[in-house]
Parts: structure tokens; sequence; C-alpha cells
């Protein structure tokens, strides 16, 4: 009664090799993009075998296009560390305010509580561009216009509500007798945050802080309508190789490879911590 | 002296009121034990004594010092919860040592009290375990031994016996008194098994609608429980309640006039509920003089006593309790048998107001 | 009703990627028409899927079940006419309490007026009258769980198979309860076997009691017989609250007797009885039971030790003490209010016909009771 039979297992493995070709074909084909030269790309019909060359990624990490129209500068290396620099510094800002505010939401219940907690988590609901044409006038009021500091302040629009949510669900998973009992024994609250809440936390804390970082790097519409091109992150960079001398498809699939790289490798490596954080409500042991 | 003192504590929730008007004092060595059927009123208490919860009004004094607004770590209390709740990611040994760690107690000295109290309660070859790597008798002693380390002036142990199986419970319940003795700490402990509050307590609080309902020893409670409900609460099996009326010197039952003395006679014309231990029933197989005709349906050995379920000529139940050996000779039931039992022994109730009227000796 | 015969059923488990579990290991048991048995036992010890084979929901690895003659062990459930109260519930969310109660009955297409009357004689004996019309949702864990029990006893199907039955049960009606529930089998003699780990439960409600211990069925018989003649250690101590006192021993025959030692924790004699030559068999080192009620507290004359008592407690209509002798700690229980407080002297006396002797090494119970004292 409990065996699947063999025949249940083939078509259960057919069905999952039919999935998995269609979500990972497209990537699959861009990063056979990147190793072509525009003439193979657009060549038809498109072939799997090709020579494959490297002047994509030499022209991405150099900084030079060779083209037929000339040679092009190309910021994509200072884009990826705009990528980077943004995204590290809007987690951090969020882990620091989100973290004691999702204590406080979780332990203290307060009047208009679900409120302001459910306030907070509709600006993920908002689409962006609602938003941004008065932000762009304040901005420019407030001289934040293509500054990090102004983008970094933005993107906490992205990441507090993440944090705020996915932390909260985690103390709120924590029995809340640990933390009387360590009181009791004699420590003062701050104490208890620091020795109990948040390590009794850490994988929440690290879930939210991986998807906020994800989330954050993968923010189109902020930097290009707040920065200028030396603050512009990967998304918007991958603009530049639209050129008046054609699109570059070669590069843009190696750019697109490039910025994928990062945050894949962080989901793979951290995904048990992704599971872990996202399975709210989980039993206590 | 007076180690704890509760004065009119009263704590209220949205979904009501759940202690009112509390007010109890335990001296240093006494155990106070605070009973009372499943809700959240007794860990309410224990919450307040401890300092994690505010009372709405009332206050806390702990030797002869209010504390009701002092903060858990200033109160020099020690807890000990029902489902542990040890530091998951401490070692058992640091679990121990937390209430020193905290005082800032020298290195040395800490290991040796913390390594001394682990002795006393037989856990010193887990310490250096994680919780969850132990047992959940060897859980509960960690985190008795966690209240106990800085020796306390107040300890308040939450139903520390629940989660823990059968057997170990029985040799704790044994071992529990002793061992708080030593420490001389004003102790409340909290539980819903009667049997436990009677082997523990130097005095028993029972806790009802978020009142003291009765406080007295152990044996006045079961004795003379002060209502129908605290009746029912301590024994087992439980007791009998019967409706009947009284009438002179006799109150009705199982369609008979029993006699019962006459300092009763102040109840004369009131609705009453009569209340019968098990173990006060007498069964026989032959009649007997003024025995009652029943029938015995089913007959339920428990441990060291057998549980007789009798039913009456007029559908009344009757619960019994005879001893191991003479159950046997009424084998699995269905047979007719004769009831008697000593009117003395009789509990008479209010029926309306539930609380119990005490004989009035002139 | 019916009877219902296991031969030699054994479970294995195989889980992917594990050690296969042997749950199970050659149990056979034969259930009389009408009985009531206990399947009793620990945590994992086998009892469960025991239940859970004649009902049909594991497949049997090896053995058979029959039941009435009629072999059901490569039958489905719903054709194996047995009913259950399953210790998860499963009351169905979308029906009242009621008409779970009387579902299985209206497949039987009986009289709707009929079913009626039986789901109320049935709820009154479990005390939920007050909930029928309630939606299983909404009941407390206590009631949901009379209400599965309901269920599978209105059917007095020919095999009834209930899980742990009353576990969720307030202490103050388990009494009751449990009586109106024998009286309920035992008027409509209905077969049944329920699992239960508490063994106040197996001894209450069995005819008799089947003691499981890592799959294996280590006694079956009544709840007289598992007391007074427990076949092994694990038997003798697993029932009775308090437990059996157990304690080392040593025999040494001495001039036409036998005397058996009681050893404190270092071996050290703590306290002798003298035997009838020959009763207690050869083995030096054996293992001495004695149940704490049948101690004799304070009998002055031929006493066998003296114990120091520990703790007294009275809890109302028992009194159980704790003493200390030469190093051991036994426990006795006497239904009078013993006049003793911690550090005392008691007299204590272990009477020949209430001690057993266990093998040290595997644990096989060797003599229950010792002949008679002149």
């Amino acid at each position: 009664m409990n065996q699947t039979s063999t025949l249940e297992k083939t078509i259960r493995g057919v069905l999952i090799a039919l999935v998995l070709v269609f979500f990972l074909f497209p990537i699959f084909w861009i990063l056979l993009m990147s190793f072509q030269n525009n003439d193979q790309i657009l060549r038809i019909p498109p072939s799997l075998l090709f020579e494959p060359t490297l002047q994509n990624y030499t022209a991405l990490l150099t900084g030079t296009l060779k083209t037929t129209a000339g040679n092009l500068d190309i910021a994509f290396m200072r884009n990826l560390g705009n990528s980077l620099l943004l995204s590290a510094c809007s987690v951090a800002l969020s882990l620091l305010l989100g973290v004691p505010a999702a204590y406080a939401f979780a332990r203290y219940k307060f009047r208009l509580g679900e409120n302001i907690a459910f306030t907070l988590l509709s600006f993920r609901f908002a689409p962006p561009l609602l938003v941004l044409l008065p932000l762009s006038l304040f901005f420019k009021q407030l001289h934040l216009t293509d500054t990090y500091v102004g983008l970094i302040w933005v993107y906490q629009l992205i990441c507090l509500p993440l944090i705020l949510w996915i932390v909260r669900g985690y103390f709120e998973d924590i029995s809340p007798d640990i933390e009387h009992a360590y009181r009791i024994s004699g420590n003062g609250w701050w104490r208890t945050f620091r020795k109990i809440a948040i390590p009794l936390a850490r994988p929440g804390i690290a879930a939210a802080g991986l998807l906020a970082f994800i989330f954050a790097w993968n923010n189109f519409i902020f930097a290009l309508i707040l920065a200028s091109a030396s603050k512009q992150p990967v998304t918007v960079g991958a603009l530049a190789f639209v050129t008046a001398s054609g699109i570059q498809y070669g590069q843009i699939a190696a750019a697109i490879v490039l910025s994928v790289t990062p945050t894949l490798l962080l989901a793979l490596y951290a995904q048990r911590y992704l599971v872990e954080g996202l399975s709210l409500g989980a039993v206590k042991g | 002296m007076t180690s704890l003192e509760l004065r009119n504590v009263s704590k209220g929730f949205k979904s009501g009121k759940v202690l009112e008007d509390v007010s109890l004092s335990v001296n240093a060595g006494e155990i106070v034990v605070v009973f009372g059927p499943s809700g959240t009123g007794k860990t309410v208490l224990l919450r307040i004594v401890a300092g994690v919860q505010d009372p709405d009004t009332g206050s806390v004094a702990i030797d002869g010092e209010d504390v009701t607004d002092a903060s858990p770590e200033a109160r020099n209390v020690g807890m000990a919860f029902q489902n542990f709740a040890l530091f998951p990611h401490f070692s058992t040994f640091d679990n121990i040592a937390s209430p020193l760690a905290a005082r800032e107690t020298p290195a040395a000295k800490l290991k040796d009290q913390v390594g001394a109290i682990a002795r006393m309660l037989k856990i010193d070859h887990v310490l250096g375990h994680a919780p969850r790597e132990l047992s959940n008798g060897q859980k509960q002693r960690t985190a008795l031994a966690r209240a106990l380390v800085a020796q306390p002036k107040v300890l308040l142990l939450d139903d520390p016996l629940r989660n823990v199986d059968a057997k170990l419970r029985y040799e704790m319940r044994l071992e529990l008194p002793r061992l708080l003795r030593t420490f001389n700490a004003a102790v409340i402990y909290v539980t819903q098994d009667y049997k436990e509050a009677m082997a523990l307590g130097d005095h028993i609080a029972v806790l009802r609608n978020g009142r003291i309902e009765q406080w007295a020893a152990p044996t006045t409670v079961y004795r003379e429980p002060v209502s129908v409900e605290v009746a029912r609460l301590f024994g087992d099996p439980t007791i009998n309640l019967l409706p009947c009326k009284l009438e002179g010197d006799h109150v009705t039952l199982f369609g008979r006039l029993v006699p019962i003395s006459g300092a009763y006679a102040h109840a004369a014309g009131r609705d009453l509920i009569a209340g019968l231990r098990p173990e006060h029933v007498v069964v026989t197989e032959a009649e007997a003089p003024g025995a009652i005709a029943f029938e015995l349906d089913a007959v339920m050995p428990v441990n060291v006593r057998s549980v007789l379920y009798l039913r009456g000529a007029g559908g009344e139940e009757l619960l019994a309790t005879v001893g191991e050996s003479e159950a046997a000779k009424f084998g699995r039931g269905h047979r007719k048998v004769w009831v008697r039992f000593d009117p003395r022994d009789l509990l008479l109730f209010d029926a309306t107001s539930g609380q119990r009227i005490a004989p009035q000796v002139h | 009703m019916a009877q219902l015969l296991l031969d030699s059923v054994s479970k294995t488990y195989r889980p992917r990627g594990k050690e296969p579990v042997q749950a199970v290991k050659r149990v056979s048991l034969d259930v009389k028409d009408g009985e009531i048995v206990a399947l009793l036992g620990s945590s994992g010890c086998g009892k469960t899927s025991m239940l859970r084979m004649i009902a049909g929901f594991e497949d049997v690895t090896e053995g058979a079940i029959r039941i009435g003659g009629r072999e059901i062990h490569l039958l489905p459930p719903a054709q194996r006419d047995v009913a259950m109260a399953f210790e998860g519930y499963s009351l169905y969310p979308p029906l009242k309490v009621r008409e779970n109660i009387g579902f299985a009955l209206l497949r039987e297409r009986g009289a709707s007026a009929d079913i009626e009357k039986r789901v109320t004689h049935i709820a009154d004996l479990l005390e939920i009258t007050d909930i029928l019309d309630r939606y299983p949702t909404v009941i407390s864990a206590g009631q949901q769980q009379r209400t599965s029990l309901a269920r599978a006893l209105i059917r007095r199907a020919p095999v009834s198979l209930l899980d742990e039955p009353m576990s969720q049960l307030e202490p103050q009606l388990r009494a009751i309860l449990r009586a109106r529930l024998k009286d309920y089998l035992i008027e409509h003699k209905m077969t049944t076997v329920f699992v239960t780990h508490d063994q106040t439960e197996a001894i209450a409600l069995a005819d008799r009691i089947a003691v499981m211990e890592k799959g294996e069925l280590q006694q079956f018989g009544t709840p007289a017989e598992i007391k007074q003649s427990p076949s092994n250690l694990f038997v003798a101590s697993f029932i009775g609250e308090p437990p059996m006192n157990i304690f080392d021993a040593a025999i040494a025959s001495e001039a036409g007797a036998t005397a058996i030692s009681g050893l404190g924790p270092n071996g050290q004699p703590a306290f002798r009885i003298q035997a009838p030559a020959a009763e207690a068999g050869n083995a030096a080192r054996v293992r001495l039971g004695i149940r704490p009620h049948l101690i004799e507290i304070g009998a002055n004359e031929s006493a066998d030790a003296t114990g120091k008592v520990i703790t007294n407690h009275w809890l109302g209509d028992q009194s159980h003490i704790c003493f200390e002798i030469g190093g051991c700690s036994v426990v006795g229980v006497t239904d009078k209010p013993i006049e003793a407080q911690a550090g005392d002297a008691l007299p204590v006396r272990f009477p020949l016909g209430a001690v057993h002797l266990f093998d040290a090494e595997s644990g096989r119970a060797l003599a229950h009771g010792l002949g008679r004292r002149s």
C-alpha cells in the first residue's frame, strides 16, 4: 500500500525534468550567449555548438569594449561595486533598525501595534513607481539625489519590512519562559535581548538578511531614477550595452551572468537558512 | 518569619479576571501548594511574585520589603518552569550557573557551587551536555538546580513534575520535600495533582475562579472541604455526590431515611447534596442490617484498591473502593450486592451555593 | 462479537536510507469473544503498530490475523468490520458532533429515530450531551477524544480498537467514565483491544493485559496474574503505583532453611528473611521484589528489619511511607494514617507470601511467594 510503483516514479521523474527545463532554460541560454560573439548569437537557426570566446568577459573586466565603431568605456566593474556597497549597507542598516523593532513587536503588545506593523509591511505591496515622482522631488530639495546615503535610505523601503516580519515570527517562536528564566536569574532586559533573544533567533535573522540582500541587489527602478551613472548598480548598468552601434548581446549576457552569480552563490550557500527562516511558526523543540 | 507575603493581588486580561484579591503568606522553610484545575491563574500568580508580570492591584513583599515595583533580576527569587525553560544554546553547566554568573561570582566559587548542587540532584555526570541531549527527568532536575543554586529566599515551582513520566514523578514526589527543606526557602509549589499537593504541602491554597477558596493543611482540605468543588478535586475516585433533603434527624438517600445527628438542624428545609467518599462505602455480598441493595456493574482494580461501580434502584451511580483481595470475590460484576456506610462519614453541602454545611456542636 | 487471533505477527519498518526497524517480533495473542484486552507498554514498544495492523492501516510483515476464524490481514480496513477510536481523534470537520457519532450507523441504514436514541444514549454515558450540536473545531481536546470514542463504540462492531482512549480526560471524570465504559463493553459483549501506556488504566479496564517492550510480548495475563506473578523484572517494575520495590539479594542455605539477605547499594546486607528450605532455588545472586502495600508496617512481633522513616505522606485514603533500611530505599503503602515523622524508626515485616525472586542476569521470575511461615 505504501510503495510507489516504478511507473509512478518514472512519470514523476519526467515531470520534474520538464519543469526544471522550463525554468532553467533561459539562464542556461544566457550562459551560452555570454561565451559567443554577436554573429554567433544572431545566427539563424541557433545552435548549441560553437566556438567559445572570452572576449565578452575580458571587455567587462578591463572596462573597454572594442566594437566596429571604435572603443567604448564600460563602467561595469564600478556598477558591480556599487551593487555590493548599496546592498550590504542597506541590509546592515535595516538589521540595526529592524531586529530591535521586531523584538518590540513580538514581546510588547501595545495599542496600535498590529496596525503599525501592517503599515510597515504594506510598503512592500506598494509599487515603487507610485512613490518615485514625489520622492525624486524630495530628494532634490534635500540634496540627496545621486548620493549613496540617499539610496541606502530609500532601500529601507525594500529591506525593513522583510526583516520586521520574518524576524518577528522568530522572536515569537521563542518561548517567553526562557527569557523570563534569564531575567529571574538576575539579568536585565538588554542583556536578555543580546544573550538569549538574538542567538536563538539567529537563523531567522540570517535568512531575513539574505533575502533583504537579494531583493536590494535586484532593485532597478530606484537606482535608475534617483542616481546617476557613477552610483548605479548592475541592474541599471546593463542598459549601457544598448549602444548607438547596435545591441551587444554578448556583453549583456556576460553582464547578467556576473550580476546573478553573487546572489545565486549566496542563496545556494544559505539554502538551509532560507528554508528554515521562511517556515515561520515551526514547532518548538 | 514571613519570607513572602502577597496582599490583595488582582490581575485581569481582556479575556477576564484571572486573579481576584489573592492574599497569602509563606514562611522560610515552609512549602505552600497552590492547587487548582488547569487555567492560567496559578502560573500568573507565580509570574507576579517573580516580577515578570505586574499585578493590577495589590503588593508583593519579600522579607518584609515591598518588591511590587522591583524588576525580576533584583528580587532574588528562584523559579522552575513546567516546560523547563532551559537555555537551549547553553550547556547544562552554564544553565545552572547563570544566576551565579549574573551576580559575577568568581569562577572557582561558581564551579564549586554548581558542582555541589549538581551532585545533590544527581546530574553531575551530564553537566557538559546540551539541554536537548538530556532526558525529561534530567531537564527537570537542571531547571531545579538553576532555581536553587543562588540560595534564593523565595522558590517558585510551576508544576515541575507535570512533563515527567509516572515512575520518575513518583520518585521525585518522595525526594522533593527533603531536598527543599535543606534550603530553608519560602516555597510556592503549583500543581493540579491533588496527591502531589497533599504529599508536599504544609498548607494548601485551593485556587478557583481567581480566588483562594480554601486555605488549610492537607488533611483538613480532604476531610473538611469548604465546598462541593473542592471536595471533587481531592480524592480518587471522585467523591460521590447525591442530592438529598433534610427531614428532622434524617436525610433521604437511596429512597431511605438515613439518621443524621441533630447537629444539622440549622440546615432544615434546604436542598442539599450529600458527599460520600468511595473509601467509606462498605460493600458486601450478603445482606447486612441497614444495608441497601445495589447492582454491581463493573469492577476496576486500581493499584492497591479496586473501584466498584454500583447502580441503585433509583438509577443512582455510586463508586466504592475496597481492598484488592476483597475485590476478587466480586468477579467481573453484574450481580447484586449490599451497601452500608456510616452516616458520620457524610459531608453535607448546600445545593444552591455549593458550600459545605458544618455540623453545629452544642 | 467475535474472537480475535494474532498468530506470530511481526512488523518491520524499512525507512528509506535508514536501518530497518523491527517494531513487533512474533507476537501471538488470542482474544476471546467479548473479552477486553489492553496492549500496555512504554512509547516505542510496538503496541500502536499492533493495533494498526489489526485495523488494516499497516501491512503485516509476517504472520496472520483472524477474526471469528476469518483471515483478515490481507483485507483493506473497510472490509474487516472493525471499529476504531484514533489517538488523533480524526473527526469529520464539516459534521456536527452528533453527526460524527452517528455516521457509521447511517451506512447500516437504521431507522433514524433509533439512531437518534443510540447517539443520545452514548453521549450521555460519555458526558458530551451538551456539545452534540457543536463542530469538532470548537470543542476541547478531551471532548474530541470522547466524541471519537463514542463514534467507535456506538457501532458495537465485532471487534473494537481503541488507541489511548482516555489520555486527555480530566482526572475528576476519569474514574466514572472508565466505570461506564467497562459497563458498556461488558453489557454489549464487545470484543475490545485498547492501547495504553498508563498501567492504572490497563489494570482498571482490561480482563487481560498484554505487556509489551521493544516489540516483544512480555506477559499476557489477567491483572491479578500480572500483579501477583509477573513473568520478569520488566513487568514487575512497570506495573503498580508505587512501583514494586526491587533489591539485590543473596541466597544462602543454612541449617535446613534458606536465608535471603537483601543487599544495600554497596552489597552490604540490609535485611534478612528466613524461608523454608529449597524454596528459593539455588541461584546465589537474585533480585528480590515486594509490592509496597504488602509490606507490613509497625508490626512489632517478628519484624524483619527496622526502617528509618524518610517521608510519610497521607493522601486522604492511603499512606505512602518511604523508609531507609540498610542503605536501601523502600516504599510502603497502607490505608491507615501512620503517626511517624522523618527520622523515626518503625518495624517492618516482609511477608514470605509477598516476596518475588528474579534471576539477576535475565530478569526472569524464579519464584512468586515463598511458602507459608509457621
